[in-house]
């Protein structure tokens, strides 16, 4: 088999490999897409009500490389929400002590 | 002749006291360094600006405090005096700070197990107080940021599976080596050092301890303290202070723990925080750990991290170019905050021309 089909050995080989590792990762793999969307909704969070910055200059100091697809930043609620990578995440400041924290 | 001998103590005494400038409401100002080192200090940390590309230095706020006043002060939009800028992981001496004051209420020892006020540290039941404040709980965590976000137990703390419960996240985590034996930086351990706090407190007093126990009595009345889910105080990251009121916590540790007259945190605790960890091998970091603090020390031969300040340089770190540096000899306390995103920022270059600067 090998010999005949050198390709096709060495293609199911490295799947086998990708299948292991998709296993081996499967917690870090599916938490993954969050990132982007929590990220972005917590840090713009902090930067808008915590330190009290333009809108302006938030949104840029959370831009990453990965694109955000929707966000939005509701001043009456202090509450922000941004999606990205297929998942959506909202931060809401809570007070002068305890600034903001993503909702569960 | 006695009363002659009381005259020379009373006169000693009164120009010790006259000697020794600590903030009120506001610091202090003295005469603003000026000259072409301050020249060459502007131009280090403050060159154009590059928002597009967020390429080079770019510092949000310098402040130079000498004898307890200011002496050099200086922001970048948007970042103002009044700005809490936030400290990444500054905060983890921060927490540490806060645990001298408990430490000073004798609410804990060095050698105690963290699982004694942290019930989910059963699972690691070796692990002490002091392996902790190490970063030596020998816990298998990953410390990356951006560049592995995968793998990285911050991220993953910080954003998505830890996020709700970021002390019970750490205690979950399988351990790599004996506790006390090896240095590991991890923002886990920082956060396990706040669960355990809130374990000595109780909820309720734990919530306001970092204000009631350390910010009140330094006169710091803008700081935020983000927690988590759990409502644990985030220490390895979340703390949000003024360049002007960290500076009072670099002021207070400059002093070794005294506040005016009041002596804030042990004097032995201080000496703990400045006191190199042992088995941390140069070049593991990029300072050398004490107490949850970072020490300019030499260590076995290997050259200091910061040649150019002198060995007693201490400060709490953070990510993105956040610093807090202090050095008690030199009377000097230096806060610069940053949005530094390709780690072109050196300490050593910012310091030594601090200290060009001020000769006078």
């Amino acid at each position: 088999m090998i010999r005949r089909r050198p390709f096709t050995s060495l293609f199911l080989v490295l799947l086998l490999a990708l299948v292991g590792w998709v296993w081996h990762e499967r917690v870090n793999l599916q938490a993954f897409p969050d990132i982007i969307a929590a990220y972005t909704a917590k840090e713009y969070c902090s930067c808008r009500y915590v330190a009290d910055n333009p809108a302006e200059y938030c949104r840029g100091y959370v831009k990453q490389y990965v694109p955000i697809s929707a966000f939005t930043d509701d001043p009456k609620r202090s509450e922000v929400t941004a999606s990205g990578l297929g998942r959506t995440h909202t931060a809401r400041w809570l007070g002068e002590h305890q600034g903001c924290r993503l909702t569960p | 002749m006695v009363r002659g001998l009381l005259c020379v103590a009373l006169l000693s005494v009164t120009v010790t006291a006259h000697a020794e400038t600590w903030p009120d409401k506001e610091w202090a100002k003295a005469p603003p360094l000026s000259g072409p080192a301050v020249d060459a200090l502007n131009a280090y940390a403050f060159p154009a600006r590059d928002d597009t590309h967020r390429q080079g230095i770019r510092t949000d706020a310098l402040l130079v405090i000498r004898d307890g006043a200011v002496v050099y002060e200086r922001y970048a939009e948007p970042t103002t005096a009044s700005t809490p800028h936030l400290t990444w992981s500054v905060s983890k001496s921060l927490m540490a700070t806060v645990l001298g004051v408990a430490y000073g209420e004798k609410r804990f020892k060095l050698t105690d197990p963290v699982a004694r006020f942290y019930p989910p540290m059963k699972q690691h039941p070796a692990v002490s107080m002091a392996d902790l404040l190490h970063w030596a709980s020998g816990l298998d965590w990953q410390e990356d940021y951006e560049f592995a976000p995968l793998k990285s137990s911050v991220v993953a703390m910080l954003y998505t599976r830890g996020r709700a419960d970021m002390a019970e996240f750490t205690a979950g985590m399988d351990a790599a080596s004996a506790p006390g034996r090896v240095f590991r930086y991890s923002s886990g351990d920082s956060n396990l050092l706040s669960a355990a706090l809130k374990g000595m407190l109780g909820h309720k007093a734990y919530m306001s301890y970092p204000w009631d126990a350390l910010f009140k009595p330094l006169g710091i009345h803008n700081a935020t303290w983000e927690t988590d889910a759990d409502e644990t105080f985030v220490a390895s990251s979340y703390a949000y202070l003024t360049a002007r009121d960290l500076a009072r916590v670099g002021l207070l540790m400059a002093r070794d723990g005294r506040w005016g007259d009041q002596q804030l945190l042990p004097e032995d605790w201080v000496a703990f925080n400045r006191k190199p960890f042992d088995p941390y091998k140069a070049g593991q970091d990029e300072a050398v750990p004490g107490g949850h603090w970072w020490l300019n020390r030499e260590v076995r031969g290997a050259a200091r991290p910061w040649p150019d300040a002198p060995a007693d340089t201490f400060a709490a770190l953070g990510h993105w170019g956040q610093a807090l540096y202090v050095m008690p000899d030199e009377h000097l306390v230096i806060v610069r905050y940053g949005d530094d995103r390709d780690g072109s920022y050196r300490h050593n270059e910012l310091l030594k021309r601090v200290l060009a600067a001020v000769q006078p």
